[in-house]
């Protein structure tokens, strides 16, 4: 019998796996695949659009009104704190206020609201009279510094103001024989010292006087020194500007929460689904997962579901509109047709706000506000009632939810 | 020739790809595609070339795959990539005629049977350079390959003849069947060995039947056919041990097939298969649902070591998470140190191929690496030709980890 089970792996599991290890209780995190992080930007959003631009995400927080919507369980400072905690557990990744955001470049050179940032993006932060020397690698077909650089240059600052921005593409070789590399690989090769200096040696005769030099983010994998070590290098401010997946910035995270949650003793298994459950009346006493050749009970004293939502399959539409939780088959919030209208640049699409609804504690309730199982928790992308892509909020919530999730399990066991 | 989607099975693996969302995940993590140019990835060759395929084979990079299964461990949709590759693999094989070498080096139960009798002459004809030079350009078996050390027993003679080491009285913890495969009875004795041992010493009565090769190495060389005949009769072979009795194994490949991949890739929907498949365990696993149950003795003598770890993929593909790990720090002293890479680069037979070699050692090397900075003395890891990849590429002994717990009860 775990403590918990953990159902899986993205930031709300692996900060609820880690929480719990850490407070020394033992904890099982089942994941079918690799979470979603990588598939993210690498930064801690938690509140971008409310729906116009936010510049104080905790503010934002504070002041929901929507009692449906996930930050209506936390004040602002516990989001703060959710998030602070995320940036202890990973010292130097990031740096931000979460009582502040900043607006960072996008591979399309808009402007996208953001609170925590890692270090080698910071120097990006869109401020006035700014000037950016955006370089392209030739050999990576995902960024368009001409794009970026043109978007940066012709958009007007929020409360005025402007950039000036200027394109490069030098013919950095990631993989010998190889005119079209990903990014992934682009990454890899700059984890070595000797591409890092060829790299240098082609953007330096481009630098001009006061300006910050913007790259994809593909500085390096494993190699924890590659950004800094060409920022040193070059002798100006570099920053990363994140790619369509798979971002390297979030594989990093991914793979240091991942470690981070072996090392404080979560026993991870990968590769499977949740397909049954067992209870004793309200009460769950366990997980069933599908392992190969026979499927296999995990039993435990508390449940966290922290799967996601459509985006993992955990949701799912049928052709009739119907959508059904696939886990725990759990009573959903706001899943009443009609859940897609047929305006694509319209209104936000209902369907994003369906989910399970939770109390405080993040218990899953049903519709009469009554807990489902007393010791089933949620975290995450599967709460109902916030359109994160739209709102900016994917990261907050999850964490929030994560700690708060992680907090009550521990608070019943004393 | 057409790739024939027979059974349903094949039919479910293919409906699986309606689920892969592009995301890439699985391209992240290829072992095989981060380190050649000559493979482009699991995605690319599987949800994306399989819409283009119409039955036939459209490209040759199909065959750089190394069956690791990496990427449908990884795949957060439950994308079947490597069963799909693996059945788009053996179409292209068809087409374009097998070699020579690939019929030889899936059939490990012949190798064995004929290596076993004149093993000082096999062993010494393998370790001869100019003999695996010209291995190499007759057959295309590359000359720096690990190749497996030939003994004059086997593991099921050294059952029957060990007379006295065995047991005096049937354990308290009932019968267990044990499937040893056909490494642990050819070539690496030792790991049969002692498994038997410490499941005697928790109280198992072990019962070892006479069985032959899970047909893995044919399935994984694309001879489905061969594969399943091989299948079945190792299926009806365990089943002779008794009816619903467990059945261990500790070689992680083996049991996959058993459990899983016999059913996913070759489409065997027997019954028999399911029964077999339902009751394999693997030992690792074994000892840490008795360490969750508080019923495995923990009584291990402290040894004072830090050990380098690589659970091989085909373990991974269990869905039972890492138990060695877990299970080898219950030892006072031990401290595991898990590869956290994906592949030895060995993949069953595709490591000792002439054209996969460099490939398969790139993939390897930041194992090897980790390795050689965390103990020059000893390595573990759940899989024989894993071993076999590591201890050749970095001259460091490696052992299955059932040989820390065997020492740690003081059984050697």
């Amino acid at each position: 019998m775990r403590d918990a089970v953990v159902i899986g792996a993205g930031f709300s599991g692996l900060v609820t796996a880690i929480r719990l290890a850490k407070a020394g209780r033992t904890v099982t995190l089942l994941t079918k695949g690799i979470g979603g992080i990588q598939l993210g930007q690498g930064t801690i959003d938690i509140f971008g659009y409310n729906p116009d631009r936010v510049t104080d995400p905790l503010a934002a927080v504070d002041a929901i009104t929507d009692g449906g919507h996930p930050y209506a369980h936390f004040s602002g400072t516990e989001v703060a704190a959710a998030v602070r905690y995320l940036a202890e557990l990973l010292p130097d990744v990031f740096v931000g206020d979460p009582a502040r955001n900043v607006l960072l470049p996008t591979a399309v050179g808009a402007l996208r609201p953001t609170a925590l940032v890692p270090t080698s993006m910071a120097a990006g932060e869109v401020t006035d009279g700014k000037k950016y020397l955006i370089v392209g690698l030739a050999r990576l077909k995902d960024f368009y510094p001409g794009l970026v650089a043109e978007n940066l240059g012709r958009t007007p600052l929020p409360g005025g103001g402007s950039v000036t921005a200027r394109a490069v593409t030098v013919d950095f070789v990631a993989r010998e024989g190889e005119a079209d590399s990903t990014g992934l690989n682009h990454a890899r090769a700059l984890d070595d010292p000797d591409n890092r200096r060829k790299l240098v040696a082609l953007v330096k005769p481009h630098l001009a006087e006061g300006e910050v030099v913007g790259l994809p983010a593909v500085l390096g994998i494993h190699d924890t020194a590659a950004w800094t070590d060409i920022q040193t290098q070059l002798g100006v401010p570099v920053f990363e500007i994140p790619l369509p997946p798979p971002g390297v910035p979030g594989m990093r995270i991914n793979e240091a929460l991942t470690r981070l949650a072996k090392d404080a003793g979560v026993r991870v298994i990968v590769g499977n689904r949740v397909v049954d459950h067992a209870a004793d009346g309200t009460t769950l006493t366990g997980v069933v997962v599908n392992s190969a050749g026979s499927k296999t009970g995990h039993a435990a004293k508390a449940v966290v579901i922290a799967t996601g939502g459509f985006e993992s399959g955990n949701l799912h539409m049928d052709s009739y509109g119907t959508v059904t939780e696939k886990t725990f088959g759990l009573p959903l919030a706001n899943a009443e047709a009609p859940l897609v209208h047929g305006d694509y640049w319209g209104a936000d699409q209902p369907l994003f706000k369906v989910g399970v609804a939770v109390d405080d504690a993040m218990r899953v309730v049903g519709s009469d506000g009554a807990p489902v199982f007393g010791n089933l928790y949620a975290a995450g992308g599967i709460l109902a009632g916030a359109t994160r892509w739209r709102e900016k909020s994917g990261e907050g919530i999850a964490l929030a939810s994560a700690v708060r999730a992680a907090d009550s399990i521990l608070g019943e066991a004393r | 020739m057409t790739i024939e989607h027979t059974h349903e099975h094949e039919q479910l693996m293919r409906a699986s790809l309606d689920h892969c969302v592009k995301c890439t995940i699985c391209e992240t993590q290829c072992p095989v595609a981060a380190v050649t140019p000559l493979f482009p990835g699991p995605k690319f060759v599987g949800p994306q070339a399989e819409r283009y395929r119409h039955g036939l084979s459209v490209d040759h990079s199909i065959d750089y795959c190394s069956s690791c299964g990496t990427c449908t461990l990884v795949c957060p949709q439950g994308v079947h990539i490597a069963e799909l590759n693996s059945l788009a693999r053996g179409a292209m094989k068809q087409q374009n005629n097998m070699p020579f070498r690939d019929q030889i080096i899936s059939r490990t139960t012949l190798m064995g049977a004929v290596m076993t009798p004149v093993a000082p002459v096999a062993n010494w004809a393998l370790g001869v350079k100019p003999i695996r030079v010209i291995a190499e350009k007759v057959i295309g078996l590359h000359r720096n390959a690990p190749m497996p050390t030939a003994h004059t027993q086997t593991l099921q003679g050294w059952v029957k003849r060990r007379g006295a080491s065995a047991p005096a009285k049937p354990g308290s913890r009932g019968k267990i069947i044990y499937f040893h495969g056909c490494a642990a009875n050819y070539f690496e004795l030792e790991t049969g060995q002692k498994t038997i041992e410490v499941l005697e010493h928790l109280g198992y009565e072990v019962i070892v039947p006479k069985q032959g090769c899970c047909g893995l190495p044919l399935q994984s060389n694309g001879l489905f056919d061969a594969a399943r005949k091989y299948v079945r009769k190792l299926v009806a072979d365990l089943r002779t041990g008794g009816k619903d009795i467990p059945i261990v194994s500790a070689s992680t490949s083996c049991g996959s097939m058993l459990k899983r991949e016999a059913e996913e890739i070759l489409g065997v929907a027997d019954p028999e298969l399911a029964d077999v498949g339902g009751r394999m365990v693997d030992i690792m696993e074994l000892l840490l649902k008795l360490h969750d149950e508080g019923t495995l003795p923990e009584d291990f003598a402290p040894m004072d070591v830090t050990l380098p770890y690589h659970p091989p993929c085909q373990l991974k593909s269990h869905g039972i998470g890492v138990p060695a790990t877990e299970v080898l720090e219950l030892i006072p002293g031990v401290k595991i140190k898990e590869s956290g890479v994906a592949c030895c680069g060995m993949a069953g037979t595709y490591g000792i191929k002439k054209e996969k070699y460099d490939v398969a050692m790139a993939v390897g090397k930041p194992l090897f690496d980790m390795v050689l900075e965390t103990n020059k003395e000893l390595a573990l890891c759940d899989s024989e030709t894993c071993r076999w990849q590591i201890e050749t590429a970095t001259g460091v002994r490696t052992v299955h980890p059932i040989t820390i717990i065997h020492k740690a009860y003081g059984l050697s």
